[in-house]
C-alpha cells in the first residue's frame, strides 16, 4: 500500500479584523509560518506581517493601459484618418498628429477601459476565482463577517501542532479547527 | 507643542523679501513700451506705434535711433507715413508710423562688400527685443505684476481655509494633526487682499488699465472708444456692483477665516463638542459661500481682463489652480516644521495623504486645463478662440510649459507610494508645481494685460521673491501663536493613529 502525503491543517477564525492582525502578529514574532489568510475585505497591513509579497498587478494594469492607448491610437488613425478623413469643424483631418486633442477624450476612455477589464480578470484568474469556480476558502463565512488565518504543519517545523493551537488560543481565536488535506 | 518662528527662519523669509523688493526697485526702471518694426528692405523698414507717446518722447526716440546708427556709420532720415492727418478728427493721437531710410555716411566707400551687414534688419531686432523703446510711463509690468502675485498668494491662503472649511464639513478624522498648519496658512489671507485692493482701487482711478470695462470711454456710445461687446456686458461689469461684490468676497472670506480660529481656540480651552459641530456646521455654509464666489471671483478678478472672452469652466479651472496650491503650501510648512521636530503626531500617513492630494489635485487641474483648451479649439468660435491664439502666439513657451510642469511631473514623479512618502521627493517637485501654478497665474493676466510685449526679468522674480518671503514669513508668524496640536478635537485619537 502506498502511502499517501498527508497534511494537518489548522484553520482559526476571528470576529475582527484588528484581533487577528495582532494575533498574526504575535504568532510571527514566535517564528511561526501563517500560509494564508482569508479575509472579506483587505486588512491593512497584513501583507508585510505574514509575509505575502507585494503584488505585481500595478505592473500589469500599466501595461494593459499602454495596450489600450496603442490600439485606439491604432484605430483612430485607421478610422479618422487613412480610412475616411472627416471634416469636423475645420480641423486638420489628414494628419493624427495635428487632430489629437479631439482624440485624447476616446484615447483616455479606452485605456482606462482596457487597465480596467485587464486588471479584473488577471485578478480574477491569477485567485482562481471566476464566476463558477469552485470556492476554495476554508469555510464560506469569511466572505462574510469573519476571518481566518491557515497554518500548515508541514511549513512549522520549529512548533509541534499542539504548542500552535496553545498560542492561537491566547490571541482571541473564536473558533479552530484542524482538517487534515490529501 | 509651541512653535516660535527661529531667528534663522525670519532671517531667510524677510531677507528673500528684502532681495525682492530690490529686484523690484530694479526692474521698475526698466519697463518697457514696444514699437513695432517692418523690415523693408536694407535700407528701410517702418517703424509703428499705437500708444500714447508726446512729440517730445518722439523725438527723443529718433534720436537714440540717429546716435546708435551713427556709431556705426549710418544716418537715418525719419518721414511720417500718415500723411493723412484728418482721421484724427481732433482728437490728440500720439501714435505714429515712420518710414525710415538710412544711408551710409560714406558714400563711395563701399570697399567692405566682403562683410556687409544689413543695417535694417539689425534695427528691426533691436525694436523687437526691446532695445529700443519708449519707457513705460503706465507701468503696466508693475501693475500686471503686482496682481499676479497678489491673486496668487491670496489663493493660498483661500486654498487652506477651503480644505479646513472641507475637513470640518465631511467630519474628516485623518488631518486633524494638520489643521493648526491650515489655519497658519490661511491667517496669511490679508497680505493678498490688500494688495488685489491696491490693484483694484488703482484700476478705477486710471493708474493703469488691467481691467478695460472699468475705462468709462469704452461704456459710452459716443466715444471714439466705445465697445459694443463690453457695453453688453455692463449690467455685471460695473464699477458699483464690481465693489460690492469685492467686498462681499473678501469680508466673507476674511471673517469665516477669523471666525474658524476663534472657535478651534475656544476648543482647546473649552473642550466638548460643542464648538466642532458649530465648525461642522458653518464648514457646510463656507462651502456654499464658496462654491458660488469661487467662480464669480476668479471672473472678476481674472476673467475680466480679457473682458471680450467667455468661459463657462473659468472658475473651476482656476479654483483648481487655488486649491492645488494651497495643498503644496500645507506641505511645504508641515515638512519644514516636521524636520525641526515640532510635530511629533504627524506620521508618514499624513504627509502621504497630503502627496496624494497634491497628486490628485495635479490632475483636476489639467482635466479642466484640457477640457477648456479643446472644447474652445474644438468649437473654433472667433471670440473664443482668440484667447488661446494670443497665448499660443505671444506665450508659447509659457503656455505650454506649464501643462508640462503641472501635469506630467506630478504624475510622473507622485505615482508611487515611496516617493509620496519621501520627504526629498516631495519638496523638489512641491517646489515644481508650486513655481509651475505661478506660472500658471501669470499667463492668466500677462496675455490680457501686456499682450506681446511681456517680460521675464528682475521685476518678476523680485516681486514673486518678496511676496514668498512676505507670506512664509507671516505663515510661521501665525503659526506661532497658538499650540500646533488642537488637543481637544473630537477626532485627534483617529487622526493621532492614522496609519496605512
Amino acid at each position: 500500500m502506498k502511502e499517501i502525503m498527508e497534511e494537518k491543517v489548522i484553520y482559526a477564525m476571528y470576529e475582527d479584523d484588528d484581533v487577528l492582525l495582532n494575533g498574526a502578529k504575535a504568532l510571527v514574532a514566535e517564528g511561526v509560518h501563517i500560509s494564508d489568510v482569508y479575509s472579506p475585505m483587505p486588512i491593512h497591513g497584513i501583507d508585510p506581517v505574514i509575509g505575502v509579497e507585494p503584488t505585481r498587478l500595478g505592473i500589469a494594469a500599466f501595461l494593459y493601459g499602454l495596450t489600450g492607448t496603442m490600439l485606439a491610437a491604432i484605430g483612430l488613425r485607421y478610422f479618422m484618418i487613412t480610412d475616411w478623413p472627416m471634416n469636423i469643424g475645420g480641423k486638420p483631418s489628414f494628419s493624427l498628429l495635428e487632430n489629437i486633442p479631439s482624440f485624447i477624450p476616446i484615447f483616455f476612455e479606452f485605456t482606462v477601459l482596457c487597465a480596467a477589464h485587464g486588471m479584473a480578470i488577471t485578478y480574477l484568474l491569477r485567485n482562481k476565482t471566476l464566476p463558477g469556480m469552485p470556492p476554495r476558502n476554508p469555510d464560506p463565512r469569511t466572505t462574510d463577517d469573519k476571518f481566518v488565518i491557515e497554518i500548515n504543519e508541514s511549513e512549522n517545523s520549529k512548533h509541534s501542532l499542539k504548542e500552535i493551537t496553545a498560542m492561537l488560543k491566547k490571541t482571541g481565536v473564536v473558533e479552530m479547527e484542524e482538517k487534515v488535506i490529501k | 507643542m509651541n512653535y516660535q518662528i527661529s531667528n534663522k527662519a525670519k532671517k531667510v523669509t524677510l531677507g528673500l523679501s528684502a532681495i525682492g523688493l530690490v529686484m523690484v526697485v530694479l526692474g521698475f526702471f526698466h519697463q518697457k513700451d514696444y514699437v513695432y518694426a517692418d523690415y523693408v528692405n536694407e535700407h528701410a523698414l517702418t517703424i509703428r506705434y499705437n500708444g500714447d507717446a508726446s512729440d517730445e518722447m518722439q523725438n527723443d526716440l529718433k534720436i537714440e535711433m540717429n546716435s546708435i546708427l551713427n556709431s556705426k556709420g549710418y544716418k537715418v532720415d525719419f518721414h511720417d507715413a500718415n500723411h493723412d492727418e484728418s482721421h484724427n478728427e481732433g482728437h490728440a493721437s500720439h501714435g505714429f508710423e515712420w518710414e525710415a531710410h538710412i544711408e551710409s555716411n560714406h558714400e563711395g566707400e563701399h570697399v567692405n562688400h566682403g562683410h556687409h551687414e544689413d543695417i535694417s534688419a539689425s534695427i528691426v531686432e533691436m525694436i523687437d527685443s526691446g532695445e529700443i523703446s519708449f519707457f513705460d510711463t503706465h507701468y503696466r509690468r508693475f501693475w500686471s505684476n503686482l496682481l499676479v502675485n497678489g491673486f496668487f498668494f491670496f489663493g493660498i491662503a483661500l486654498g487652506a481655509l477651503f480644505y479646513l472649511a472641507l475637513h470640518y464639513a465631511t467630519e474628516s478624522g485623518w488631518g486633524v494633526v494638520l489643521l493648526r498648519i491650515m489655519e497658519g496658512i490661511m491667517s496669511a489671507m490679508p497680505v493678498g487682499i490688500v494688495v488685489l485692493l491696491i490693484v483694484f482701487i488703482a484700476g478705477s482711478l486710471g493708474f493703469h488699465h488691467i481691467y478695460p470695462w472699468m475705462d468709462s470711454d469704452v461704456m459710452d456710445p459716443n466715444s471714439s472708444h466705445f465697445d459694443k461687446l463690453i457695453y453688453g456686458k455692463k449690467a455685471y461689469l460695473n464699477q458699483p456692483f464690481f465693489y460690492l461684490r469685492v467686498v462681499a468676497y473678501f469680508a466673507t472670506f476674511f471673517l469665516f477665516m477669523k471666525w474658524f480660529k476663534k472657535k478651534s481656540r475656544q476648543e482647546d480651552n473649552e473642550g466638548g463638542t460643542e464648538s466642532h459641530f458649530k465648525m461642522y456646521r458653518r464648514g457646510a455654509l463656507f462651502l456654499v459661500f464658496f462654491a458660488v464666489f469661487s467662480s464669480t471671483m476668479a471672473w472678476d478678478f481674472l476673467m475680466s481682463i480679457d473682458t471680450h472672452w467667455f468661459s463657462t469652466l473659468y472658475g473651476w479651472y482656476v479654483f483648481s489652480g487655488i486649491w492645488l496650491s494651497g495643498m503644496v503650501m500645507v506641505m511645504m510648512i508641515t515638512l519644514y516644521l516636521r524636520k525641526g521636530g515640532y510635530l511629533p503626531f504627524v506620521k508618514e500617513s499624513h504627509i502621504h495623504d497630503v502627496g496624494k492630494w497634491m497628486f490628485a489635485l495635479s490632475f483636476l487641474w489639467s482635466y479642466l486645463w484640457f477640457s477648456q483648451f479643446m472644447l474652445i479649439w474644438y468649437s473654433n468660435i472667433p471670440e473664443e478662440v482668440q484667447y488661446y491664439f494670443s497665448r499660443i502666439n505671444d506665450y508659447k513657451f509659457i503656455f505650454f510649459g506649464t501643462f508640462v510642469i503641472n501635469f506630467v511631473f506630478p504624475m510622473v514623479f507622485l505615482m508611487s507610494r515611496d516617493t509620496k512618502r519621501s520627504a526629498g521627493y516631495l519638496i523638489v517637485i512641491g517646489l515644481i508645481i508650486f513655481i509651475g501654478h505661478w506660472l500658471d497665474v501669470f499667463n492668466l493676466v500677462m496675455p490680457g494685460t501686456l499682450f506681446d510685449q511681456w517680460n521675464f526679468g528682475l521685476l518678476e522674480i523680485g516681486m514673486f521673491l518678496m511676496f514668498l518671503g512676505i507670506f512664509v514669513y507671516t505663515v510661521l508668524k501665525a503659526i506661532g501663536k497658538s499650540p500646533l496640536l488642537q488637543k481637544n478635537h473630537p477626532f485627534l485619537e483617529e487622526s493621532k493613529h492614522h496609519e496605512f
